[in-house]
């Protein structure tokens, strides 16, 4: 067996230096750029979380965990992981549902479906202040227009506290979440819904299905894969949702609607804690790092399965 | 185009040529972005930050610039809006980054007594000294006395925020001679007047800062207060029992929503015709003369009514103030800048583009015939006058009475909503007065102490 060294040609193992180099040089610029805007605010927080500060100054001193063990021993934190489970939950589903339920809508041959397909992207691309001014108008007891129809349609006798009570205040910031993001939902399905290949409709419906087992089991077996990354960004996404929560309803009534990211916020800028904001934010991160694994590791199997096919 | 057409083209139009037009057009933006910025504004700017920037306070706010401007032409002021829900965010963001406001004004007084505690302001006797202390109403700036003898902010208004406005006309039809001086005749004259599509009331119950500096309000018109004046948490007292109760008595009579009011609904509550009274500041006004002029000849204000008659009016007044921030850059054309504001033409015009919100700080203005020529406060003479005076004897957490020592976590007990939130736990989830009062007071406390 020849021996694998003496068979390269002279000056191979400095190409592959070079190789090397180039390789490490073009990377450079993406480690500097990820390392800057993830690792260094992330090492940042985490650093944050074993002090005591105080935001404008910025100046404090070294507690050690003292902050999470007051943040694991107040109910406050796991009162408001419970709403935020709740919050993430419950908008998650109505942005499947309806996203789903519209992605299919505009995958058949409707009328005006190029416009349809444009206008309903229109919640995503609105400014969460611009959408939360409109919806709270909406929901206004004196002026808003659902009571109004609500109570012209007979169905109530008198205006619902939609925003200051509960559980409506829960179930009006869900729906606002779900109005506001089911179109990420929409683009990914109905991007997945035009791949799937005709020829197995023509074969469900030869074997005699319906449209209802055709979607169970031609369409969602195929939407699969892409729902379940939908799921995990949304997920994500939804759990750290922050704006739309505190514009509607400021975590209130009492605290039925605090989420922990509206803890993160008080805590910094409402009580000049950012040591405490900090390790708020840290626990987050930790829950939600489950949720990033498990996209990492579905991100991986696919990688796999790809490979090996 | 045919097809030996496209190959030439193709030939023309070759990467390597695209990416040199590029670069040149990069190169030629880059040349004329260098030549823009040689051109650059060269005056020395301030940034003034306010959270009260309507429309009319914006153009009074663009003359008093042009006029110092016009003296000083070597320096512009740049005006940013903020907000009254969210400065103490956007302070500690430009605190933490450095990126400081050269002047700030219309905040509370006690966001200025903790920012001046922490080392964050410059004191402003200079300011104050160049306007002329005998130009202020006696005591004016006494609120913004530190403990080290300074002034940490000086009043560019006065605002009696929690006046008592109602409805002269619904009064009358349900046969009430006098506006209500006591909360039950309150509560008696809100059950009166409310009648499909008008509510009595407009208290706020949400979760935000207005309800707790309104409640503050009634716990001192039931004869109590919330700290004693060596500042040792006093809330958990009867008359805080006395303020819950009433106010939750009078949530049949505020609309449904009320449960999310905060300054903006509560005012607009008042000034659409859907409540019969009002808690707000003299904005109300200007509001109703432009939103709903066919009620501007019923509107009236009183202070708002105490337990009893046997206990003082209390006014809610933010004394919104004029700070510098320490660590601005130029200082002295800050100070300049600040006490220009003063000038008794433009300050009268400032409070012009607000009659009756923001009152006069300075005697001379408010008796001065300018001033008065306003529409607006010519016809409610008598709301503004009683405003003003009602103002000037106001307080707020920062220094609930002459008595009280300043509080410096004023600021953060409002931010932290601790006070709305026993107003939500009584009113909305029913929960015992007494176990709630109890967990504020220890809440106060660990504020207190933090």
């Amino acid at each position: 067996m020849p021996d694998a060294a003496a068979a390269r040609p002279p000056g191979a193992g400095a190409l592959e230096r070079r190789d090397a180099l180039l390789g490490m040089a073009l990377i450079a610029p993406t480690i500097l750029v990820l390392g800057a805007v993830i690792v260094y605010p992330l090492l940042s927080a985490i650093y944050l979380s074993f002090f005591s500060i105080y935001t404008p100054t910025l100046e404090g001193h070294f507690v050690g965990l003292a902050n999470y063990r007051d943040l694991l021993g107040s109910g406050g934190f796991w009162s408001a992981l419970v709403t935020t489970a709740i919050w993430t939950v419950g908008t998650l589903t109505l942005q499947i549902l309806v996203g789903v339920g519209m992605a299919l809508l505009l995958h058949q041959n409707i009328l005006f479906r190029s416009l349809a397909r444009g206008l309903v992207l229109f919640p995503y691309f609105l400014s969460t202040v611009v959408a939360v001014l409109v919806w709270r108008w909406l929901f206004n007891d004196l002026y808003g227009i659902l009571n109004q129809m609500l109570m012209n349609a007979g169905i109530i006798a008198a205006p619902v506290n939609w925003l200051g009570a509960m559980p409506n205040a829960m179930l009006s910031i869900m729906v606002v979440g779900a109005w506001k993001f089911f179109p990420f939902v929409v683009i990914a399905v109905l991007a997945r819904l035009q791949t799937i290949p005709e020829s197995l409709y023509e074969a469900a419906r030869i074997d005699g299905a319906g449209p209802v087992s055709r979607f169970f089991d031609v369409t969602l077996p195929q939407l699969r894969d892409v729902l379940t990354i939908v799921i995990l960004l949304r997920t994500v996404w939804d759990f750290k949702e922050f704006d739309l929560i505190y514009l509607m309803t400021g975590g209130g009534p009492v605290n039925g609607t605090r989420t922990l990211p509206l803890i993160v916020y008080n805590q910094a800028f409402g009580l000049n804690q950012m040591g405490m904001a900090a390790a708020y934010a840290v626990s987050m991160m930790l829950v939600m790092l489950v949720f990033m694994l498990a996209y990492l590791r579905r991100a991986n199997a696919r990688s796999e399965a790809d490979s090996a096919a | 185009m045919n097809q030996p057409e496209r190959n030439s083209l193709r030939r023309h139009i070759t990467r390597r040529g695209a990416l040199r037009v590029l670069a040149g057009s990069g190169a030629a933006a880059a040349v004329a972005l260098t030549a823009g910025c040689g051109s650059k504004d060269e005056r020395t700017t301030l940034r003034w930050w306010s959270p009260q920037a309507s429309p009319d306070q914006l153009k009074a706010y663009k003359a008093q610039i042009a006029a110092f401007e016009a003296a000083n032409p070597t320096i512009r002021v740049v005006f940013e809006a903020t907000s009254d829900e969210g400065y103490p965010a956007q302070f500690a963001t430009a605190f933490a980054a450095r990126q400081l406001p050269n002047l700030v004004t219309h905040l509370p007084s006690f966001a200025a007594q903790q920012y001046y505690a922490e080392g964050l302001l410059e004191p402003v006797d200079d300011v104050i000294k160049a306007i002329g202390i005998d130009r202020y109403f006696a005591g004016a700036n006494e609120v913004y006395r530190t403990s080290d003898k300074h002034y940490c902010a000086t009043g560019i208004g006065n605002t009696a925020a929690d006046m008592l406005w109602y409805r002269k006309d619904l009064l009358a039809a349900a046969g009430i001679t006098a506006p209500p001086a006591t909360w039950d005749e309150l509560r008696s004259a809100a059950q009166k007047m409310q009648r499909d599509g008008i509510y009595g009331a407009a208290l706020p119950y949400g979760m935000n800062a207005m309800t707790s500096l309104i409640f503050i309000g009634f716990i001192h018109r039931a004869g109590g207060q919330v700290f004693s004046p060596d500042l040792q948490v006093a809330i958990d007292s009867q008359p805080t029992y006395d303020a819950l109760a009433f106010f939750q008595s009078m949530r049949e009579f505020c609309p449904t929503g009320a449960s999310n009011f905060s300054w903006g609904e509560s005012l607009t509550a008042f000034v659409s015709g859907s409540t019969a009274t009002g808690i707000y500041s003299g904005r109300v006004l200007a509001n109703v003369a432009a939103q709903n002029p066919a009620i501007a000849d019923a509107i009236g204000c009183t202070t708002y009514p105490t337990m009893s008659r046997d206990i003082p009016a209390w006014t809610y007044n933010d004394f919104p103030c004029l700070l510098i921030p320490k660590g601005a850059p130029h200082l002295a054309e800050t100070k300049a800048f600040a006490a220009s504001l003063y000038q008794p033409q433009l300050y009268a015009q400032q409070m012009h583009a607000a009659p009756g919100h923001v009152l006069p700080v300075l005697r001379a203005v408010a008796d001065d015939g300018f001033y008065r020529a306003n529409p607006l406060i010519t016809r409610y003479a008598a709301e503004v006058d009683l405003m003003t005076k009602a103002a000037t004897a106001g307080h707020n957490l920062g220094q609930e009475t002459a008595a009280h020592k300043p509080n410096l976590k004023a600021n953060e007990i409002i931010a932290s909503n601790a006070i709305a939130e026993l107003v939500q736990r009584v009113v909305l989830n029913k929960e015992n007065p007494k176990a709630a009062v109890a967990a504020t007071a220890v809440r106060l406390a660990e504020l207190m102490r933090a």
